[in-house]
């Protein structure tokens, strides 16, 4: 692999201001949420009363739900559906995330090989220096093509995944490398923070989808004041999906640039990320067809793929074919290498 | 009326912020305090590793023997320091067992056939993420010093330390070397 070693050049990287820039970015996404979330819940809530009482208009009854002259119930009611949905997927989020694979834990009694207790070796160097509390549980995943992530709702019960085929290809220092960028996604919440935007924004369309039904069908009854009132549902019905999903892509990009500083934050180096990535990058297109296979063979591949170290989509693997297969849940190899302070020379 | 509510509010609310920035200041210490804990436990544990490697590979050349020594000999003299509170002495004993480790490294390379038993493999492996651990353990310190630093000095949070100097302001020193070893590591170039 000489050849991608000398392919770049590596630059020192400022860390802390990665990370500072990426946190700002992450707080403006909940902010807007948040934001959404509300709105939504009160423009149902005043669609709703706006049938009981016609007589009123939009802007009074608008008012009244904010002064809580009303009470606001479909925004009470979404908010505890979206928090019990959260709880549930919290609770089991693990098994979830290793649906479909091949996998077996590692622990430090049942390495079975040299190259299984370094793994655990270089996961452990790293816990120390990123000053982690609990040791994460250790998978490995049976498959060919290079890949890992990290999951967990909190420090206690977080895990990492990786896969056999990304033990055997990378030596141990960029080993080290791509476990020091999941156990940054750990150290930075990540996990957490990912999952509640993908579960707030399902619960969102969801119910966006039912006010557009019920504003629609009930039409033929609708009184004259609300005729504003659909306009903005039914543009809402269509704007609202494109709006989570791009904000849910940004956020994810963010982290994925904040767990690579995090990675040099720890190793205080970015070379071995850099290489790490660049040999993934290259493994995948020479082994498209066969890593396409094996990704479409394993069941339930859409709910890792924010959470992998490599987009699989990227390099034209289609396996989930959805709206979201069209933006990566990544940033480019190439930005993400100019990110780490490293320049690709190869074009 | 209403100015002695606003009034209340503020004060209140400053001493909220007080209360948050006392809490702050005192876990970042403990968690420099813990850090420092960690080197040791990282030291102890390096230690016990050695012992017991270097016994493994005795048998293969006797330049072990007095290597074993050294270590023991480095290992009381890290102790003794600590005991007598010479941060400096100690860090110096530690970091020459570290140039012993680097040397096992070396000699390893040395015998092919050492190099192809895999229980070698294995206590190179061990020495590797022994050294690993001790300089992110040191790492981590540091970073946790730096943290307690800046947070120290930050303009707001230095008003609070000013308040309640002796349970607040603490002088941590980072891991270093001392600067004649900077010098000479500096100087150091690989012969071939």
């Amino acid at each position: 692999m000489s050849h991608v070693a000398s392919s770049f050049t590596a630059k020192p990287t400022d860390w802390r201001a990665q990370l500072r820039r990426n946190q700002a970015r992450t707080r403006w996404v909940i902010i807007v949420f948040i934001l959404i979330y509300l709105a939504l819940g009160l423009l149902i809530d005043t669609y709703l009363y706006s049938n009981t009482y016609y007589n009123a208009n939009l802007s009074t009854i608008f008012i009244a739900l904010i002064t809580l002259q009303l009470t606001p119930k479909a925004t009470l009611i979404t908010g505890a559906i979206a928090l019990i949905s959260l709880f549930i997927t919290y609770s089991c989020y693990d098994k979830i995330m290793l649906l479909g694979t091949n996998y077996r834990e590692i622990t430090p009694e049942t390495a079975q090989s040299i190259t299984e207790k370094q793994l655990y070796n270089v996961i452990e160097e790293l816990k120390i220096a990123a000053g982690l509390s609990y040791m994460p549980k250790v998978y490995i995943i049976e498959a060919d093509y290079m890949n890992a992530f990290a999951s967990g709702y909190s420090e206690k019960s977080a895990m990492v995944a990786i896969t056999s085929g990304l033990i055997a290809k990378l030596d141990r220092s960029e080993l080290q490398a791509v476990m020091a960028h999941e156990l940054s996604h750990i150290r930075h919440g990540d996990i957490k923070l990912t999952l509640m935007a993908s579960v707030l924004s399902n619960i969102l369309l969801i119910a966006v989808d039912l006010l557009f039904y019920t504003a629609v069908f009930s039409r033929d009854r609708r009184r004259s004041g609300n005729n504003g009132l659909v306009m903005v549902i039914i543009v809402l019905r269509y704007l609202l999906p494109v709006v989570t999903v791009l904000m849910t892509l940004y956020l994810s990009r963010t982290r994925e640039y904040m767990a690579d500083a995090g990675c040099v934050e720890l190793m205080r180096d970015n070379v071995p990320l850099a290489k790490a990535l660049l040999k993934i990058q290259q493994d995948y297109s020479d082994n498209a067809e066969h890593y396409n296979q094996e990704y479409s063979q394993t069941a339930h591949e859409d709910v890792r793929r924010a959470a992998y170290l490599y987009d699989p989509a990227q390099c034209g693997l289609q396996s989930a074919q959805s709206l979201a297969t069209l933006f990566s849940t990544h940033p480019d190899i190439k930005d993400r290498l100019a990110a780490l302070g490293v320049k690709d020379n190869r074009e | 009326m209403s100015i002695l509510f606003i009034l209340i509010v503020i004060i209140a609310a400053v001493f909220l912020w007080f209360v948050a920035t006392y809490n702050k200041l005192i876990r970042l210490i403990e968690a420099v305090n813990n850090n420092n804990k960690q080197i040791d436990i990282q030291l102890d544990r390096r230690f016990k590793v050695f012992e017991s490697l270097i016994n493994v590979v005795k048998s293969y050349m006797d330049y072990e023997k007095t290597t074993l020594k050294d270590v023991v000999a480095l290992r009381n003299q890290a102790q003794q320091a600590q005991a007598a509170g010479d941060q400096q002495q100690r860090i110096a004993a530690e970091n020459e067992i570290s140039k012993i480790a680097s040397n096992i490294n070396l000699v390893f390379e040395q015998y092919p056939d050492l190099k192809a038993n895999q229980n070698a493999l294995q206590l190179q492996e061990e020495i590797v993420n022994t050294e690993n651990k001790l300089a992110y353990a040191k790492q981590a310190y540091n970073d946790s010093i730096e943290q307690y630093n800046a947070t120290k000095k930050s303009f707001f949070e230095a008003m609070v330390v000013n308040l309640a100097k002796d349970k607040l302001d603490k002088n941590f020193v980072y891991w270093n070397l001392p600067e004649e070893q900077i010098a000479a590591k500096e100087a150091y170039t690989v012969k071939l």
